[in-house]
């Protein structure tokens, strides 16, 4: 087990990690720079720009630190380099864990545990890998396909307002889903989810009072602070 | 008509002269769309040979190979839970997330918990509708930089803010469950209060397909096209009323 760790927390395996997340960084980057240039042109001001990437920054905060905590128990089992590598990327730290201990056991070592040797972590690497390239390859390999078909029916007008309604139809639906996932968890889940049904429209009312349009930017951080408040009183 | 003639003139001072004024710019959206494909692609398949590389780093270089039964027995094992989302969530975010969205998100990953609830909220910002090329932009900068901040915060935690960490007490760290719950309640109220019918029929399939015996792999999808289904068909009812 502590040779296996020695290798999971190896120099080679960091500079891995630190080129997987440079890749991740670029694109964001690239993305962000691509966009402003495009903001003019669809009709975004400067101003609105800013707020859009403000609103991001802040809205990012809550997932982002609850996915530390699933960091924290990836880094004990896979070491630092190659949790940077799968959490950085594709795939939820639920799938990887999943990931990591079929293919310990495939080669004989449940994941953590003293028969847990090199080859074992290695099959666990490549398991890990190769499963979260399925989105990867898809996504490079069809996103054209899926834009073109979506430019031929948004060339006509009247299918214009359809990828609208659609477009909201299918978030509502993938919230819905979300939300219906964390309420079969618990009651207290319930709570907190119907708590933050009831608080977001009273802090969209408020932001539509003249002054607080700042608030808007900041509603889903509020929502995700109150959230956590009364889950945290709750259990 | 106007921004082109803004697109026109830039372009011409671009030819005349320096690097950096074709650099700044402005782009069309067809435009946008086109190097979106490059630099996603681009990106993603960077991404790809670098994760393949660390097995094979491993197997052949360090010769730790596990041997071939091995591996394929594990992949085939987390294939048979796995492999159909990887086809059919790229399809099922796709109308919400567009193009750019696309590459963004499932690069970046945490699409459901981080990056549609930060589009949306940027989107409700900005009063874009999701659909629209004002809606795709400014998902795509929301979306960007929360995989900033996400990467950010997940290489602080890695490189020893995980020592702070343990300073907090459990209580609160256990608390954190409830984040997920908060921002999805949110969102969905965020959606509900503009289109009250859509997020009652939208909250009754996210209920029946995770309560009702339906399987794991297909309720994203069916809870989607679900909702797009009955809400177009109420859509198209109360039209012909009128």
């Amino acid at each position: 087990m502590e040779s296996v760790m020695q290798l999971a927390n190896s120099t080679v395996l960091w500079i891995f990690a630190l080129l997987v997340a440079g890749v991740v960084i670029f694109q964001a980057i690239t993305f962000i720079r691509l966009a402003a240039k495009t903001s003019p042109s669809v009709g975004l001001s400067h101003a609105e720009v800013r707020a859009v990437v403000r609103t991001g920054a802040i809205s990012s905060l809550g997932p982002s630190l609850a996915i530390v905590f699933v960091v924290l128990s990836l880094m004990t089992l896979i070491g630092d380099p190659l949790t940077l590598m799968r959490i950085g990327i594709i795939g939820s730290a639920a799938i990887e864990t999943v990931g990591a201990s079929l293919g310990s056991e495939a080669a004989g070592a449940d994941l953590g545990s003293s028969q847990f040797n090199e080859q074992a972590f290695t099959n666990a690497v490549w398991v890990m890998c190769l499963g979260g390239m399925g989105w990867l390859l898809f996504t490079a390999l069809f996103t054209k396909s899926l834009g073109k078909a979506q430019q031929k029916s948004a060339a006509k007008s009247k299918n214009v307002n359809a990828l609208k309604g659609i477009s909201t139809a299918a978030l509502i639906g993938a919230f819905s889903y979300l939300g219906g996932s964390e309420m079969v968890k618990g009651v207290s889940e319930s709570i907190v989810l119907i708590a933050a049904f009831i608080i977001m429209p009273v802090i969209l009312w408020t932001a539509n009072r003249p002054g607080m349009k700042w608030l808007r930017e900041w509603s889903l951080g509020l929502v995700v602070v109150i959230g956590v408040f009364v889950g945290y009183f709750i259990s | 008509m106007e921004t082109e003639s803004v697109e026109k003139t830039v372009n011409s001072k671009g030819t005349a002269g320096s690097q950096e004024l074709t650099d700044n710019s402005l782009l069309s959206f067809e435009k946008f769309h086109e190097k979106s494909h490059f630099w996603g692609r681009l990106t993603i398949w960077t991404a790809i040979l670098l994760t393949l590389m660390v097995p094979m780093y491993l197997s052949f270089v360090l010769d730790l190979h596990p041997g071939w039964t091995a591996i394929i027995s594990g992949f085939a094992a987390y294939a048979s839970i796995i492999a159909f989302v990887w086809v059919i969530e790229p399809i099922s975010y796709y109308p919400v997330l567009g193009v750019s969205g696309t590459y963004l998100a499932f690069l970046t990953g945490n699409i459901g918990n981080m990056c549609l609830p930060c589009a949306s909220v940027a989107q409700n910002v900005v009063g874009a509708q999701p659909g629209t090329k004002k809606g795709e932009i400014t998902a795509t900068l929301a979306m960007a930089t929360a995989s900033l901040v996400n990467i950010f915060i997940i290489m602080f935690v890695i490189f020893g803010g995980s020592y702070l960490l343990n300073y907090l007490p459990e209580s609160l760290t256990d608390a954190f469950r409830f984040v997920l719950p908060a921002i999805f309640g949110g969102a969905i109220a965020q959606f509900a209060i503009q289109r009250p019918l859509w997020g009652a029929v939208g909250i009754a399939f996210g209920l029946f397909v995770n309560l009702g015996p339906v399987p794991r792999a297909l309720q994203t999808f069916l809870c989607i096209l679900g909702t797009v289904i009955v809400c177009m068909a109420l859509d198209r009812i109360k039209k012909q009323n009128k």
